[in-house]
């Protein structure tokens, strides 16, 4: 009846260094000559194009003993979610291990203002089925979601922009996406780096609304060149939150009669704005 | 010495299971340790077990498991001789009763530690003479209803020890029952050193972590953030923990946080195990329930350096921070006193980094070493002092156990007949 107290599953710590670089520590232990390397896969990538998605990082003893690899800043991984293995020496890529999070010192990640673009952020995270990934964004140029307000029957939303101005004519689009791609233009003030636009809820709602519909907001700078053709997707990315859309709730307001709406964050960490039916 | 703790459920996740963990880690430095688990539901702790302690179960509950014994006859009969106060008795039956028994009297050990009332009356009826006999009360004796208090009083006095968490709670088992020659003694529970560096103070956030239960009061803890707000916009709250299957106060705070507008100021971050890396995002940590048995997360966010502003509450805060050194003590229920208590930490710079430092200090004391060094006393005095003088020799035990026996003949019919009489009314 006794069980056994040997973990099967190596655990790393994770350390987020001020400039963004990932420290991994594994609770292994190596006597030989080759140590295992950790491997890092981008979730969904072709399986052509292999190495594109993967990021190779070598593991080197500590003085405790413990394996310790790490992820630079300066390394420009892909947008997405990257699972994290360990992969023994001599051993193929399929075989590798996947590892499990240990403790995740974050705090530098918290309250991030970055003086310029390019935005890169990499959140260590537990995935729900209890293994460790990093959740990567990349984005130039970047429009970071800050407070937002209600007056009325709409919402005003205040953020930072990276990497571009705003033009003359520049402007938010709120995009339902789907068949019919209605789109509504707000315009967007701001100076120096931020941006505000107001977006009334009612001119969402376009007579009566029977299932619930989620629009995406992006900021189209209208500036300068270059700028992503269909413009920037609005997300708030800079702090350790790795998947905003439980923590990140807001109250709901009217959208017209028997239409409420609810701006919220997507798992992604994009802003939305949720239309339903009214209960 | 050989020390056999007894356990409800070694595999799951809980503060007593953590506690004790710690206790028997620190232990098996220098002793014998073991933990026997009722119960086992999955193959491996997910607390993880702790170095050097063996670990063992007595009724396997994994489904795929060739020994699983969900399945018997007995397991579906309810349990006799763990007792119905306690709030565990629907997962104990026949089969555990018989299995803890089985356990108990064969045990070759010099102490045997009880770690939750029914267990701790099963140590008290059925272990052999001659291990010690500690029952421990992690939560505290005033949470426990008529029915189990009865039984402790009955029961407990064939103990060597009782421990609990505060020395609130050792008053009231002392002063509450007549239990002659058993030492009742207070140990608080440990909480070890954090891996990662302590907080800095500068991060413009309280945090607060414990599941979301009414007696939480985090309405009141977002109430008073409210006024903080309004005299320091840039400051924020996080909330860790998840919902409680008790309620919606999930939802209910929610709400709350919505009506006052403080969508961008409080955060519910759900469940978040482990927490230590978690507390060094703020700078203070706030405390505002009704009650608390001990405060472990008031000790864990001392030990990561954050001053704590805790309500006044029974029974562990007042023995835990000492009220304008490294945290703040404020009268329970009092929205006011808690929004006053964190602005005056968030307006003074120094003197919340000065509290912060003597958090950090005056927390060492709750050190897993030194905790385990107050129990290992304990257990090595009651030990040498062997069964024969200990207050409980044969005699009293066999004479007790006796009486218990007739007792619970008694009892046994007494219930019958209000079931019966119950039965009768319904019919």
């Amino acid at each position: 009846m006794t069980a056994s107290a040997v973990r099967r599953t190596p655990r790393a710590d994770c350390t987020v260094g001020p400039d963004g670089g990932i420290t991994f520590d594994l609770d292994l232990r190596r006597e030989d000559e080759e140590a295992p390397e950790l491997l890092l896969r981008l979730r969904g990538a072709k399986s052509p194009d292999r190495d594109a998605g993967a990021v190779r990082l070598s593991l080197s003893p500590l003085r405790d003993g413990r394996l310790r690899a790490v992820l630079p800043g300066t390394t420009r991984s892909a947008e997405g979610r990257w699972d994290v293995y360990l992969r023994e020496p001599g051993g193929d890529d399929d075989g590798a291990v996947a590892v499990e999070p240990g403790i995740r010192d974050l705090r530098l990640l918290v309250d991030r203002a970055p003086a310029s673009g390019p935005i890169a952020v990499r959140i260590p995270y537990p995935t729900l089925d209890g293994r460790l990934a990093v959740r990567c964004w990349l984005r130039a140029p970047h429009a970071e979601a800050g407070p937002v307000t209600f007056d009325g029957a709409g919402m005003t939303v205040e953020g930072t922009l990276y990497g571009t101005g705003l033009g003359t004519d520049a402007r938010v689009e709120a995009r339902l996406p789907g068949a019919d791609g209605r789109v509504l233009r707000v315009p967007v003030t701001g100076q120096e780096g931020t941006f505000a636009f107001t977006l009334p809820f009612d001119r969402l709602a376009d007579g009566s609304v029977t299932a619930q519909q989620l629009w995406t907001l992006w900021l189209v700078p209208g500036a300068a060149e270059g700028e992503p053709a269909g413009g920037v997707r609005i997300s708030r990315i800079l702090d350790d939150v790795w998947d905003r859309k439980k923590i990140f709730v807001y109250p709901g307001r009217s959208a017209g009669e028997g239409v409420r709406a609810t701006p919220c964050y997507s798992t992604d960490n994009d802003l939305c704005v949720r239309l339903e039916p009214a209960p | 010495m050989h020390i056999s703790f007894l356990l409800h459920n070694a595999y799951g996740v809980g503060g007593t299971i953590r506690t004790t963990f710690n206790l028997a880690g620190e232990l098996a430095g220098h002793h014998d340790v073991e933990i026997v688990s009722v119960f086992r539901h999955r193959d491996v702790p997910a607390l993880g077990a702790p170095e050097g302690v063996r670990m063992s179960h007595l009724v396997d509950l994994r489904k795929k498991s060739p020994t699983y014994d969900g399945d018997a006859a007995e397991y579906a009969r309810p349990a006799t001789v763990f007792p119905r106060g306690d709030s565990r008795y629907r997962q104990y039956s026949r089969l555990s009763d018989a299995r803890v028994a089985d356990h108990l009297r064969s045990l070759e050990a010099d102490v045997v530690v009880g770690t939750r009332p029914g267990l701790n009356v099963h140590i008290s009826r059925q272990a052999r003479r001659g291990p010690v006999r500690i029952g421990q009360e992690h939560l505290t004796l005033d949470s426990h209803g008529y029915r189990l208090r009865r039984e402790i009083a009955h029961r407990y006095t064939l103990l060597d020890a009782i421990t609990t968490v505060t020395e609130a709670d050792a008053h009231a088992y002392r002063t509450g029952f007549k239990l002659p020659g058993v030492r009742i003694e207070a140990i608080a529970n440990s909480v070890p050193a954090p891996t990662v560096p302590p907080a800095d103070g500068d991060h413009k956030w309280v945090i607060a972590a414990g599941r979301l239960h009414k007696v939480k009061r985090y309405d009141l803890l977002v109430r008073a953030f409210a006024d903080v707000v309004a005299v320091r916009p840039d400051w924020r709250l996080r909330i860790y923990g998840g919902g409680d299957a008790t309620g919606n106060e999930r939802q209910a705070l929610l709400t709350l946080i919505g009506e006052l507008g403080l969508h961008d100021h409080v955060f519910l971050m759900g469940p978040v195990n482990p927490l230590e890396a978690e507390w060094p995002k703020g700078s203070i940590a706030a405390v505002t329930s009704d009650r608390e048995s001990f405060g472990m997360t008031i000790v864990e966010a001392m030990r990561c350096g954050l001053p704590v502003v805790a309500t006044d509450c029974p029974h562990g805060p007042r023995e835990i921070i000492d009220d304008g050194t490294d945290g703040r003590l404020v009268p329970v229920g009092d929205t006011a006193a808690v929004a006053d208590a964190l602005l005056a930490l968030i307006q003074d710079d120094d003197a919340r980094h000065r509290a912060g430092l003597a958090a950090l200090a005056a927390s060492q004391r709750f050190d897993p070493s030194r905790i385990a060094e107050r129990h290992e006393r304990l257990f090595t005095e009651l030990a040498s002092r062997g069964p024969r003088d200990r207050s409980h020799g044969a005699m009293s035990t066999t004479l007790h156990r006796a009486r218990g026996a007739v007792l619970d003949g008694a009892y046994a019919l007494r219930y019958k007949a209000a079931a019966a009489i119950r039965k009768g009314k319904t019919a």
